[in-house]
């Protein structure tokens, strides 16, 4: 499927219009919210995970540290996501030939599956019933996820 | 007279090899660069779950004293990260970002920041043993929590706008911007 008819769409809509027309816009609402969504999603993704890893909080039932975390994951997600569109949408045609945009968007596709479909579910009851190996290798991988999410969206700016 | 300092400073930085190599290497400074925006995750992500807390958003059912207690190295961790990728980033372009508006404004609330953390740990030190269980903190430690959270912000954003040299001294400035910005007569 040919995807740069829509990319090419995407500069001339209302939000690729304010991105492209007011650069303090871009840099305020898009980027800046974009980087302190990211804060928060970092936060919430360490949080859980490193109290999965038995790092931090080992007094704290991690079934209450993964609950009240995952509910601070989904609003980052949500701004980081909605703020992404935004800031795409005023540079659309230099994303789609950017190497780096697509790996980003990968590597977020994948963290987003792994969140909803894999850990959530298998987090979901008693923590003590699980195999403890398991718990560690699905925090790890959350980890390397969300941190190959940031660190592929940096160097979007630095290619293309 | 500062500013003629600090100008002659970041030109003395400026010709020194080691910030000459890190600026013209494509993958060293856009590494430290990663490094920098990826500790933000770390350190600010840490402050922002005990900021919260405080405000009673997030774990309000785990002891207020036991997050700050437990986050706290974390965050630390991540701010040292911080810190030096930060000195690096200064290093490597010392004379433009001398003379941006925004890192001035960016070291400014980074003091503010600084002292707020201050007041906040020994306020928090002083009292969690009579509240830390409650949902919410006290009053001014949740005063303190929200201008940390919004001294924070604003450091995130200031340091993004680094990049954009609408302010930058060879534009036409008015007066005090151009001293604030550290302009300097040629």
């Amino acid at each position: 499927m040919e995807l740069l008819p829509f990319f090419e769409w995407a500069e001339t809509t209302f939000l690729g219009y304010i991105g492209k027309t007011y650069g303090g816009v871009y840099a305020t609402f898009g980027q800046s919210l974009h980087l302190m969504a990211l804060a928060v999603l970092g936060g919430s993704v360490l949080v859980a995970d490193l109290r999965l890893l038995n790092v931090i909080m080992k007094d704290v039932p991690s079934e209450i540290v993964i609950e009240q975390a995952h509910k601070w994951f989904r609003i980052a997600l949500v701004i980081i996501i909605s703020t992404g569109v935004f800031m795409a949408a005023a540079v659309a045609q230099r994303m789609y030939h950017n190497d780096f945009f697509w790996a980003k968007m990968s590597a977020l596709l994948v963290g987003i599956i792994f969140v909803f479909a894999i850990k959530r579910p298998l987090l979901k009851g008693s923590h003590a019933d699980l195999n403890p190996i398991v718990i560690k290798m699905v925090a790890s991988a959350s980890i390397l996820v969300w941190f190959s999410v940031a660190a592929t969206g940096r160097w979007i700016g630095f290619s293309g | 007279m500062i500013n003629e300092m600090l100008v002659q400073f970041a030109e003395w930085l400026y010709a020194t090899g080691g910030s000459r190599a890190i600026e013209e290497s494509f993958y060293l400074y856009n590494w430290i660069e990663t490094t920098h925006v990826l500790t933000i995750m770390v350190c600010l992500g840490m402050l922002a779950f005990i900021d919260l807390r405080m405000l009673g958003y997030a774990l309000p059912n785990v002891s207020a004293s036991t997050i700050a207690d437990r986050l706290n190295v974390p965050m630390m961790i991540g701010f040292a990260l911080m810190f030096i990728t930060g000195l690096l980033l200064f290093y490597a372009k010392p004379t433009y970002t001398n003379q941006s508006i925004w890192f001035r404004i960016k070291m400014v609330l980074l003091v503010v920041a600084f002292f707020n953390a201050i007041r906040f740990h020994r306020h928090m030190k002083a009292s969690a043993s009579t509240w830390c269980n409650e949902p919410r903190a006290p009053f001014n430690l949740r005063v303190s929590a929200a201008l940390s959270l919004g001294l924070w912000a604003g450091v995130v954003t200031t340091g993004r706008l680094i990049a954009y040299d609408w302010y930058h001294c060879y534009r036409d400035l008015p007066g005090w911007l151009s001293a604030a910005a550290g302009c300097v007569a040629d």
